[in-house]
């Protein structure tokens, strides 16, 4: 809240002159570390995103002007239509492609070199059938240069946590998708990057499957205290874990809806029944009709 | 109450348990005991009943009688081949292996490097073979060189398309996980390509024999090609069916043998998809 209404107050000060700009500067500092206390820094910043495929010699706009951004240990929530070019989204924000416009700041910087500092979970679990489940929870340390003996001694204090202890030298093949998907999760969490994108993470999942993995999960992210970007097509999750969530149109992908999720924390199973929760959802849907409908 | 149904307590005082093992591995391989019994029970009958003469086609029993008489004289002659196989073998798997990485990381080695792998196997190896007599020499060169060129194909081009059917989704994941080309093609790419290698392997073991068969026949002074050579013209044709038998018995140890490495190699494999030798 800071944070935002200064943004206000500085551009009146920018419009009064030069002497008011250097006390605006000290009180800038100010209010930046204050905010920082608040856990209110945006951690990403995303300003009039967009991208144009190139495809024969003829233009495809994806996705334009696109406005998202997620403070410091959020929970924040993107649905859509298949084909709004979420997916387009998390691929650019992670560094493996590229904007054709717009900005796009992590920790408020231009991070035009951001592939390998921002951690990306798919929708599958991609584990490495020749690994075994402790050695595939160490990739991601592996590969930023931890040895491995450390790495191994990171993963197995967390193994119960990830309700994987007796399994670390199974083979994925023996583990169900449940499993293999918390296998994943534990990766991208040791990789320990500045924040995580999840691509409809529990879309191979059943439904008593997710709901338990929806608890578990909110369980690790209030404990890990780190900025999470979901991916979904389902209301009722997006609802459930998020802070805010952003409601994307068909292609061209854009942001259509933000809206924030007042519902207490830590949250429980029950809640979707809850008035608020309901209330949300309706909202929600109705916009999404509109959006699959045009 | 439902004791009956518990695996492993019902059938326990029916059978002891080596008995149990002894018959589910004989019944998975009578079909191929049968076929052989068959087949060698024909022959021996054809040509007694027919009385055809030993040098045009002996019956199994004389070939047996054969293999245990010369015993001494075959074995001799099954070592020198097996060491050409070995060593030819071996050169293939190095060269094949060092080949596919070159094209695996490159494309431009890939394209300059490929029609000429495969153009070399248009060149038929039965006329190469008395060549490489004339320009390596008459000893155990021009038959390792034989068998190399015959095994290398197959090794080549299956590790190349291991290498290159990774999935494109690992390779994101480990881009964002901060990898670099070289990360993704030790850690990715190989062990994806092995279980690729190893059909390279099987066919390459198989095609290994026949390799070594064709260099002796060329020119050479010992191996069971040339035995097969020398004997034929003498009228030994029992001799010439004693080395097809052990040539034979042979390539399938050598096959099973790529088999059990395997199971060694890629444990992981075997676990998913169950034994295939």
């Amino acid at each position: 809240m800071i944070g935002r209404l200064f943004c206000c107050h500085e551009n009146l000060d920018f419009e009064t002159g030069n002497g008011t700009m250097a006390i605006s500067q000290q009180h800038n500092e100010a209010m930046a570390s204050q905010s920082e206390q608040f856990h209110e820094t945006r951690i990403i910043d995303v300003v009039g995103l967009g991208k144009v495929f190139d495809q024969n010699g003829q233009s495809l706009t994806v996705m334009e002007r696109v406005n998202f951004h997620a403070y410091e240990g959020e929970f924040v929530s993107i649905i859509g239509p298949s084909g709004c070019g979420k997916s387009t989204l998390l691929n650019i924000i992670a560094g493996l492609d590229d904007q054709t416009e717009g900005s796009l700041k992590l920790r408020g910087e231009e991070a035009s070199d951001r592939l390998g500092t921002v951690g990306y979970m798919q929708q599958k679990d991609l584990l490495l059938p020749w690994r075994s489940v402790l050695d595939n929870a160490i990739f991601g340390l592996e590969l930023q240069g931890v040895s491995k003996r450390e790495a191994r001694d990171r993963a197995s204090v967390l193994m119960e946590q990830f309700g994987l202890e007796g399994f670390e030298s199974e083979y994925p093949s023996a583990l169900s998708g449940g499993m293999r998907q918390r296998v994943a999760f534990l990766r991208t969490v040791l990789a320990d990057q500045q924040m995580f994108l999840l691509d409809e993470p529990f879309g191979a999942l059943d439904a008593l499957n997710r709901s338990q993995i929806h608890e578990w999960l909110l369980g690790l992210w209030e404990r890990l205290n780190k900025t999470i970007v979901m991916v979904t097509h389902d209301v009722d999750e997006a609802i459930f874990l998020s802070d805010r969530v952003y409601v994307m149109s068909a292609r061209p992908g854009t942001m259509r809806l933000v809206t924030n999720v007042d519902l207490p924390r830590p949250r429980y199973l029950e809640m979707v029944t809850s008035e608020g929760f309901v209330e949300l959802k309706t909202e929600l849907l109705s916009a999404i009709r509109r959006e699959s409908a045009s | 109450m439902s004791i009956v149904n518990r695996p492993g307590v019902r059938e326990s005082y029916a059978f002891p348990n080596w008995l149990r093992t002894l018959i589910t591995v004989g019944l998975r391989w009578l079909p191929a005991v049968l076929i052989v019994v068959a087949v060698v029970g024909f022959w021996e009958a054809y040509v007694r009943i027919f009385d055809v003469q030993k040098w045009l086609l002996p019956a199994p029993s004389v070939i047996a009688k054969t293999i245990g008489v010369d015993a001494g004289l075959l074995w001799g002659h099954t070592l020198a081949t097996i060491e050409e196989i070995v060593v030819g073998f071996a050169l293939a798997l190095v060269c094949g292996f060092a080949l596919a990485t070159a094209i695996g990381l490159s494309r431009t080695i890939e394209r300059a490097l490929y029609p000429f792998i495969i153009a070399s196997q248009t060149i038929p190896i039965i006329v190469i073979a008395p060549m490489l007599l004339i320009w390596v020499g008459y000893g155990l060169a021009p038959k390792v060189i034989v068998v190399a060129l015959i095994c290398f194909f197959p090794i080549v081009v299956n590790m190349v398309d291991g290498l290159k059917s990774v999935d494109s989704d690992v390779v994101s994941l480990m881009r964002t996980l901060g990898a670099n080309r070289w990360a993704i093609f030790l850690k990715l790419q190989v062990p994806t390509s092995l279980p690729y290698l190893f059909s390279g392997l099987r066919i390459a073991i198989a095609f290994s024999v026949i390799g070594a068969v064709i260099g002796e026949w060329v020119g050479s002074s010992e191996g069971l090609g040339y035995l097969m050579i020398r004997s034929k013209p003498q009228f030994l044709t029992e001799r010439v069916f004693a080395a097809i038998v052990i040539l034979s018995a042979l390539g399938v140890s050598l096959f099973a043998m790529v088999g059990i490495v395997e199971r060694f190699a890629l444990p992981w494999w075997h676990k998913e998809h169950g034994s295939r030798t």
